[in-house]
């Protein structure tokens, strides 16, 4: 995809972030679970993007450039200031968050914890794929994969969430 | 529900998720970055400062590890004080973080533990801490991550949460330090 008009001014940069922020937030509010941390993170990104917009404006989706740039700065930040010890079952985020412990967070705590469970590379076909509306020759470009691994691996994300999240929403609903 | 409709309630919650930011702020920090790309000395400044303060572990979990369900026979997690006086934490699972505060907290270390959702507001980030303040804290490079309660300064408190991370390891616990407060770390 190229975005037209690029110039010292970028007339069009305006136009994508009007149209891709949201989308960008969502993607990367899942994966870090924190709103604030989320919204510094897509700023912080999109204006990476303006200062490169003659580069990133040729990339095969804008977009997915933008959230993977405000995860990788995500990580460059916590390993600046934290330790890191790995846990010994990745896949247990375990409790389901509660009311309590997601206070006024936007999307449902289920959903957003499920879709954290999925291993990386779901997760990334998930969010460009579902979130940013990808298509999956775009999707399969900016992941650098082949376009039947997205699809495959978009049906084991879609399989899996559906094993997590329908019990749980059939519990919710007693017959 | 079909497939479709399950696409369709995930995608929905984008509906409720807006970027506050507008974009003259983007463009303006935006600005500000390209500004600075262009002062070399600042530049190498910036760099300098990432090393002093990059932490020298960074402990992954092997990448492609697939999630399986969590193992049942172990506890979540388990603290043990060691005979050294240090406290060793070993977690498997995210599960009871007010548990693991209490038992922290019981065991001498000003703690606060968030496995999902927000950090308590109060905690905020300790301002002495340095990368030997961090190793004489924290010990040696983890698993298992080893408190050293007595090498903590006074007001200076643990936080622990969960780590997610994009690339390789999806989860990791993270520690670091920050102002030991009573609505932060109960002190």
């Amino acid at each position: 995809m190229r975005w037209k008009g690029v110039g010292t001014n970028r007339p069009d940069f305006a136009e994508f972030y009007r149209r891709s922020k949201d989308e960008c937030l969502f993607a990367v509010l899942v994966s870090v679970g924190d709103r604030d941390t989320a919204q510094d993170l897509v700023a912080e990104a999109f204006a990476r993007a303006w200062a490169s917009w003659r580069t990133v404006s040729r990339h095969p989706a804008p977009a997915a450039w933008v959230v993977r740039t405000a995860l990788n700065a995500h990580i460059s930040r916590w390993r600046r200031r934290r330790r890191e010890v790995p846990l010994a079952d990745p896949g247990a985020i375990a409790d389901r968050p509660t009311a309590g412990e997601t206070p006024g967070s936007p999307v449902d705590p289920q959903i957003m914890a499920a879709v954290r469970r999925l291993p990386e590379r779901q997760r990334q076909v998930v969010a460009l794929r579902l979130f940013l509306d990808l298509d999956t020759a775009t999707t399969a470009a900016a992941l650098a994969i082949a376009p039947g691994t997205v699809q495959a691996h978009l049906g084991r994300a879609i399989a899996a969430l559906r094993a997590d999240l329908i019990p749980q929403r059939q519990k919710e609903v007693p017959s | 529900m079909t497939d479709d409709d399950l696409i369709t309630l995930v995608r929905a919650q984008r509906r409720n998720v807006q970027m506050t930011a507008s974009v003259e702020e983007i463009i303006g920090r935006g600005r500000a970055l390209r500004a600075r790309r262009r002062l070399p000395g600042l530049a190498a400044g910036a760099l300098a400062v990432a090393a002093a303060a990059a932490l020298a572990v960074t402990a992954l979990l092997p990448a492609g590890h697939r999630p399986g369900p969590p193992p049942a026979r172990l506890a979540a997690w388990t603290v043990t004080r060691q005979a050294d006086g240090t406290i060793k934490v070993t977690v498997r699972q995210l599960r009871d973080p007010q548990g693991l505060q209490r038992r922290l907290r019981a065991d001498g270390v000003p703690a606060s533990v968030t496995f999902f959702g927000h950090e308590p507001r109060a905690c905020q980030r300790y301002p002495r801490m340095s990368a030997a303040l961090m190793a004489e804290v924290f010990g040696g490079h983890g698993p298992p991550l080893v408190i050293h309660p007595k090498a903590l300064p006074h007001g200076a408190g643990v936080q622990l949460n969960p780590l997610h991370h994009p690339h390789g390891a999806p989860i990791a616990l993270a520690a670091g330090l920050v102002q030991a407060t009573t609505g932060c770390t109960g002190t």
